[in-house]
Formats: structure tokens, sequence, C-alpha cells
């Protein structure tokens, strides 16, 4: 039971003919441990992220969630057990932000789907993790785009799955809350959850991650710790960029920064 | 707003009761002539004629197609995910003229009159019964065509219902055409939407009938408020959106399917109703279903009750379904300018 997710040799093609958005990748995300993917634009880091979630079925290969093969797992056993956090969040709803929390108890819901007090406080709990509580009244429309990244970070809170598959989730967040975002993940691998978190910010994934899944082409390159990804050997030819590695001054995480002549 | 789903709804439902009690009261008080209420419960002629064979099932009927279309709006826009969903921009309505305009024809022919003979013996409904079927082969139609790799598509779903619309109505016209006037004044009452009387065991299987669909749909409440995020939100929480899809579109289709069978096709109901109550009630499908179901009632009672008021004095009333386009139109109008 303390693997949260094991992918193995995952395959996936959007359509028939089309060419491998995924192309033989296995992740592994064991509880305690946060999981970043990385790798330049079309790598199919969202698509081994859906894949890992069962929103889409692989053409080869197996998910287990704690052991479990997804194809197995009732829609909602699965819910409970992964919360998915899309790259993008539909922006014009006219629920409230505390609505929007609810809806992630909907996998613990019977037939008539109606919340119990219970699920009430685990919203408002979720909320105030992701430091949305004060939005709890105000639709979602009416809010800023980091805002309402935060409303629908509380709502895979409020799913209270083991693990939490994130797709960029600290696109839109300023620094104060992409730093609150990883306290919370880590706080959860702490308490036995785990969680794989999709993400472009090299320097962030160095920071927040225990380990690193570096993937091109739909294969992954290169996996380990950031200092062992995170070099500029391995991260120039995956994204055919020069890039330099610097220890931060402070804390000695590597840092990344493309070279860009001027 | 932290108070539950249940709670709300029960509110919703208790405020809008007396609402649908007073427009049945209404609606029971206003007709073509004058009725002793006093006189007709003593069973003197002929109020009591006036109140049990006319009244009574008048506004019966208009209460359930009231709230059956309704609640079948709610439905078609959370699972098209557009607010202008309305039962009538389906291809629904298409079909069951199709489905009526066959049957005038049909009756037009010896074998087509002989097989409508042997229908209504048997206590069918030819014109009815073709609406119905019309109705839900447009759904299915639309329920095909409108998918895509397995899924159905609001966009797609709804360009296949407007193009089937006009292409059903091109049809009617041309139909039209070749009828008797007598047939082709027919044919428009019913498109135009109109309350009959029928019989009161014929309402009570209606009911029943109308019950489960609407009973089928409050219990996709939950689900359908997660369509809200998206295909994948929803089923990223566990919803079977395919099926749910399924349910939610035939449960529609059916509710709007028996009552065009009733009343013809009338129209703004599902549209303006459902948008009406979620001003008052939020987006929650929870509440918003029910709520729309008596609010529909209620709206459909008063509109046939305007009807026949309003033209008492012409001695003829307009079909209920142009009251219902007259009055909602506008108010569709003053609900979008309301919350700019």
């Amino acid at each position: 039971m303390s693997t949260l997710l094991d992918a193995r040799d995952l395959h996936y093609r959007h359509a028939p003919g089309a060419p491998e958005a995924v192309a033989g990748a296995s992740v592994r995300v064991v509880r305690g441990e946060v999981v970043g993917i990385i790798g330049p634009n079309a790598a199919g880091k969202s698509t081994l992220a859906r894949l890992c979630c069962g929103l889409l079925t692989p053409q080869a290969g197996e998910v287990l969630l704690q052991d479990v093969p997804l194809a197995r797992l009732s829609r909602r056993d699965r819910a409970r057990r992964v919360a998915f956090l899309p790259q993008h969040q539909p922006a014009d709803l006219t629920f409230t932000a505390r609505e929007v929390a609810l809806m992630g108890r909907a996998p613990h819901l019977g037939l008539w789907s109606l919340e119990g007090p219970q699920d009430v406080e685990r919203a408002a709990a979720a909320l105030a993790e992701a430091d949305a509580a004060p939005l709890a009244d105000r639709p979602v429309a009416q809010l800023s785009g980091g805002e309402r990244q935060r409303v629908f970070l509380a709502r895979a809170f409020a799913q209270d799955a083991a693990l939490m598959v994130l797709d960029e989730p600290t696109a839109s967040l300023d620094l104060s809350h992409q730093v609150l975002l990883v306290n919370a993940l880590r706080r959860r691998a702490r308490d036995g959850g785990g969680a794989m978190l999709v993400l472009h910010d090299l320097a962030l994934a160095g920071a927040a991650c225990d380990r690193l899944v570096l993937m091109l082409a739909g294969r992954v390159l290169a996996e380990g710790t950031p200092a062992e990804v995170l070099r500029p050997e391995v991260l120039s030819p995956a994204y055919a960029t020069q890039v330099d590695v610097v220890a931060d001054p402070f804390t000695g995480q590597p840092l990344v920064a493309p070279r860009i002549a001027r | 707003m932290s108070r539950s789903a249940t709670s709300r709804a029960l509110r919703a439902v208790a405020v809008l009761l007396p609402v649908v009690a007073l427009a049945l009261a209404v609606g029971l008080g206003s007709g073509a002539g004058a009725m002793s209420l006093a006189a007709a419960l003593r069973g003197v002629e002929p109020d009591a004629t006036v109140l049990f064979r006319l009244r009574i099932p008048r506004v019966l009927l208009a209460a359930e197609v009231g709230a059956a279309l309704s609640v079948a709006g709610v439905a078609l826009q959370a699972l098209l995910r557009n607010p202008l969903a309305d039962p009538f921009v389906f291809g629904l309505s298409g079909g069951a003229a199709l489905g009526t305009a066959a049957v005038v024809i049909l009756s037009g022919t010896a074998v087509g009159a002989a097989a409508l003979t042997a229908a209504s013996f048997i206590g069918l409904l030819p014109v009815q019964l073709a609406a119905v079927a019309g109705a839900m082969a447009a759904a299915l139609l639309v329920f095909t065509l409108g998918r895509a790799r397995g899924q159905l598509e609001p966009t797609r779903a709804q360009l296949v219902g407007v193009v089937f619309n006009s292409f059903a109505s091109a049809v009617v016209l041309s139909v039209e055409a070749v009828l008797k006037p007598e047939q082709t004044q027919a044919v428009l009452l019913w498109l135009s939407g109109t309350l009959g009387y029928e019989a009161m065991p014929l309402l009570a299987g209606a009911g029943v009938a109308l019950l489960v669909p609407a009973l089928v749909l409050i219990a996709l409440a939950g689900r359908l408020n997660l369509l809200a995020l998206g295909d994948e939100g929803a089923a990223a929480l566990g919803v079977d959106v395919p099926r749910t899809r399924f349910l939610a579109f035939f449960a529609a289709s059916a509710a709007v399917g028996i009552s065009v069978a009733f009343t013809g096709l009338v129209g703004f109901v599902g549209l303006v109703v459902p948008h009406g109550v979620r001003l008052v009630t939020g987006p929650d499908h929870r509440v918003v279903l029910p709520a729309s179901a008596l609010g529909g009632a209620a709206f459909l009672v008063l509109a046939d009750a305007l009807a026949r008021v309003l033209f008492r004095g012409l001695g003829a009333e307009p079909p209920v379904g142009a009251v219902t386009a007259i009055v909602g139109a506008p108010l569709f109008v003053a609900l979008l300018w309301s919350r700019r």
C-alpha cells in the first residue's frame, strides 16, 4: 500500500495513425513523495498525467493505484484515490467558490448527491488550505485567474485522495501562492499522501520535488533527484537550448537558467 | 449561502408551492364563461361540468406540461453547457411537426385513413403518438449525429438540431401547400401550442409518465452540476460523463415528447422559467430542478389563464404557445438585461 501510483510502460496515441503521445513511459509515486514531470512542449507530460488518472485509457501498459489496476476500479473509487487538477479551469462558472470546493466531495456522496455537515466542513478546510477562504461566497466567474486556480486547488484538496495529479498548477499563481501550494503538497506528503506535478518552471521543480522525471517525445529521458536530472548535459539536449545550472547560494538547490545571447 | 443543498431545495419548494396553489386558483377561476364555485360543488349544471370537465383538466394539463418543459429545459441547458438551449432548439419540435404532418397527409389516403381509424379504435391518439414518435426520432438523430469520438458534443448537437428544425419546417410548409384549408388550420394550431381538455385518467397517466423523467433528472442533478466543470473535470470527480449525458438527454426528450403529444409546441417555457429560477436560487441543479418544475407549472397555468381572460371579449382565444412567447420573449430579455 505504500505505492500510490505505478504506471508501467504506457503507450497512447490520440487518434489512429497519429504519432504516439506517450511511447513507453513508466512512473511511480510512493507515499510521502512529490514527483515532478518536466520536459519540453509536446513531450507527453499532460497525456501521461491523464493516463495516470484514468481520464485516458492507455493502448498498452497498465496503471495501478494503490496496487489495484485502474481498469478494476469504479469511477468513484478511482476519484477517491486520485484527484486531478487540469491545466485550464472553466472561467464562466456562476457557482460560488464554496460550491466548487464542495464539488470535490462528489466521489464521497450517495445517489442524490447531497452533502452532509462533514462534507461542508472538509470543503471549508480545503478552501483555507488553498488560501481561498475569503473568496468562498464569490461566483468563480468574478475571480482573477490566480484566485480561480486556488479555488480549483481547494476542490482538489477537498477530494481527499491520497494521490494528487496536478497539471501546471503554478502557471497562474504568484510567488507566495506557489510557495503555499508546494508547502501544502509537502505537508500532505508527510501525512502519507503523494503528488505528481507537471511543471515548466524548472527552478520550482527542483525546489518542490523529491524526484523529477524528464520526458521527451513520449519517453522518459532521465529520472532521479533534482540534482541528478537538473544538469546542463541532461537538460540542454532535451530542450534543444543551452542551459546553465548554478547552485542556489542559500539552499544549494539547482537553479536553471537558459543562456540567452543579447 | 452556506446552507446545504437540501435545505435550500426545501426552502425553494416551500416558497413556490403557495405560488403554484395561487396560480391554480387563478386558472380555475378564469374562463370564457362565468362559473359559480359554490354551485359547481353542489353539482348544479352547467357549473359542475365547467369545473370538473373543463377547468380542472385544463389547469392540470397546463401544470403538468409547464413543469415538464421547464425541467427538460434545465437539463438541456446543463448538458449542452448553453444557457440558450431550449427543448425546441433541439430538433424536437421539427420532429414532432413532421410526425403530425405525416399523420395529416396519411389521413387523406384510403390506407392511411383505415390505419388511423384502427389506431384510434384501440384508444390510441394517432396525431399525438406521431408527434411523440417524431420528437423521439429527432432526439435520436441529434444524439447520433451530434457525437464525435463517442461523445455528445454540445455545439455539434445544437447545430444538428437547428439544421434539422429548418429542414422540418420547410417540409411542413411544403405539405401545407397541398392540404385543405381546415387541415392547415389544425396543423397550424397544433404547431403554435394549444391546451385542450383531456380526460382525467389520461391526465393522471401523463402525470405519472412525466414523474419518471423528472425523478431521473433530479437524481442526476449533482452530476449535472459537475458537468459545468467540463467533461474532464467531471470525469475526474468520478462522473460517467457519456452515461450522464445519455440519461439526461433522453429523460428530457421523453418529458418534451409527452408534453408535445398533448399540447403541441409550447415554446419559451423551458427557456424563461429556468433562467428566472436561477436568478433567485443560483446555479445548483439540486435546487434549480425542483424549483423549475413548480415555477414552470405556475407559469403555464397563468399564461393559459391570461389567454382566456384577455380574449374573452373577442369570443376566441389565442393558442397558449403564442401567449408564452408574447410574455416569455420580453421577460427573457428583461432577465438578461437585469444581470448585465
